[in-house]
């Protein structure tokens, strides 16, 4: 478990602390994680692809999780949709951290409006017609930006 | 061929990458995947893409975390395990601490996992325990959804009821003034009833007085009395042996002919009389003003 968590808690950490953006929070989540990676790696198929993506998907669906019941008690679904928004413009800059080399390559490589549609899709917990509504735009423009900037991302590991 | 290319241009392999897909959907695209080559490349890429995207937001928990959260976590596991140990008589109590060994490089090692039969079992009870979860939280939410509406309700509710009361209130004291009027009319024996008829100057004025001897009460009934400017105010004078006593103003209900009015008791008198005067009466009659007179 220490040697896991030596190996995942910085990328899991981050990630978490992306879409709860607060720290304790965070902690809590990630506590949840790996209480919940740990009681569900029996379910773990290597055909699914990579441990890592699936350990990642775990603590970022309990993070959405935790923000969706979090918006649920602030009030109504719009106004925590504009909320998390807001907020996530706010955190932005936040992102463009100099220790975040990859982040900075990534900056490069994808558009704004591209960063913009995964991080609502990946870090906002919306699904694609939720940001096509929220970013004002066809549903197939949301798609098509999806689909560009997964690839890009793809490429740049090789 | 061309179905798998319609299938990966239709958008599902990016939402299953970006975890957008409901458990049903997710085993759809596995299945797409395991079907064809083209769409398990084309899911990988997406799927290392995303990878990539979290991993690049890296961000090393503060050291202070490490401890708590692995104490934490270690705690919740150790009594799950013990539990599943205690159910489960064969295990070794030490086979969960391989299986956690698990990193990039050994990913099967949670495949072995999966095998051992306490994992499994534990795994289907987690299965079940996190359905009931699920139901019990969305039967949470709509017993709150419901509590929340019951305790508006209630407020309407209770702010009705006072509205009620009130006018029950209202109408108790208007059906006890209305009852004693009726119990001052059906009494003959005990009020005396005074016909007061209108002066030469207001013909058509009359009113009459009910007047009781023996309780000294006064009762006023107007049938018509001429309409008075503002400011002006008719009040009653009980006369007992040419010397008038004030019975009281009339009210404006009275004067226009609505009810009856218990006036101030008196204690006798031969003839009663009805003056104009300012509003709030006066302490002797102008009785150039009045209105209607009439003897016992």
């Amino acid at each position: 478990m220490t040697e896991f968590y030596d190996r995942y808690s910085a990328a899991l950490y981050g990630v978490i602390n992306r879409i709860v953006k607060d720290e304790e929070e965070a902690a809590d989540v990630l506590q949840e994680a790996l209480v919940k990676i740990w009681h569900s790696m029996a379910s773990y198929d290597t055909s699914k692809g990579r441990l890592f993506t699936w350990v990642v998907n775990i603590s970022r669906n309990l993070a959405i999780d935790k923000i969706r019941s979090r918006q649920h008690r602030v009030g109504s679904r719009t106004q925590g949709l504009d909320d998390s928004l807001a907020a996530q413009r706010q955190a932005a800059p936040e992102t463009f951290r100099p220790e975040h080399v990859g982040l900075q390559e990534i900056t490069r490589k994808l558009v704004p409006e591209q960063r913009q549609v995964i991080d609502l899709l990946y870090f906002g917990g919306f699904t694609q017609s939720e940001a096509a509504e929220e970013l004002n735009l066809p549903l197939g423009t949301v798609k098509t930006r999806a689909r560009t900037a997964l690839k890009i991302l793809a490429k740049l590991i090789r | 061929m061309e179905d798998f290319q319609t299938y990966i241009e239709s958008g599902r392999l990016e939402q299953y990458a970006l975890g957008e897909l409901d458990p049903a959907a997710q085993a759809e695209v596995e299945a797409w995947a395991a079907r064809s080559s083209q769409v398990r490349q084309e899911l990988d890429e997406l799927l290392d893409g995303i990878g990539f995207y979290a991993e690049a937001h890296a961000q090393t928990p503060p050291a202070a975390l490490r401890d708590r959260v692995l104490r934490n976590v270690l705690a919740e596991i150790g009594t799950t395990a013990a539990v599943a140990s205690a159910a489960v008589v064969s295990p070794a109590p030490a086979a969960p601490a391989p299986t956690m060994r698990v990193s990039a490089s050994n990913p099967h090692l949670a495949k072995t996992a999966a095998v051992s039969p306490p994992v499994a079992q534990r795994s289907s009870w987690a299965i079940a325990a996190s359905v009931a979860l699920l139901l019990s939280l969305a039967a949470n939410a709509l017993l709150y959804s419901r509590w929340q509406q019951a305790d508006s309700d209630l407020v309407a509710a209770q702010n009705s009821q006072a509205r009620f009361a009130q006018t029950s209130q209202v109408m108790e004291r208007r059906l006890s003034s209305t009852q004693e009027q009726l119990h001052v009319l059906r009494s003959p024996q005990e009020f005396k009833m005074v016909a007061l008829a209108g002066t030469p100057a207001h013909a058509d004025a009359k009113a009459r007085v009910l007047y009781s001897a023996t309780t000294h009460r006064v009762f006023i009934d107007v049938q018509n009395l001429p309409k008075l400017p503002e400011g002006k105010q008719y009040q009653l004078w009980a006369l007992d042996k040419g010397k008038p006593v004030d019975a009281g103003v009339l009210a404006f209900a009275t004067a226009a002919g609505d009810s009856l009015q218990q006036m101030k008791d008196i204690a006798s008198a031969q003839t009663f009389a009805m003056t104009v005067e300012p509003t709030g009466g006066s302490v002797g009659p102008t009785l150039t003003t009045m209105t209607v007179v009439g003897n016992i």
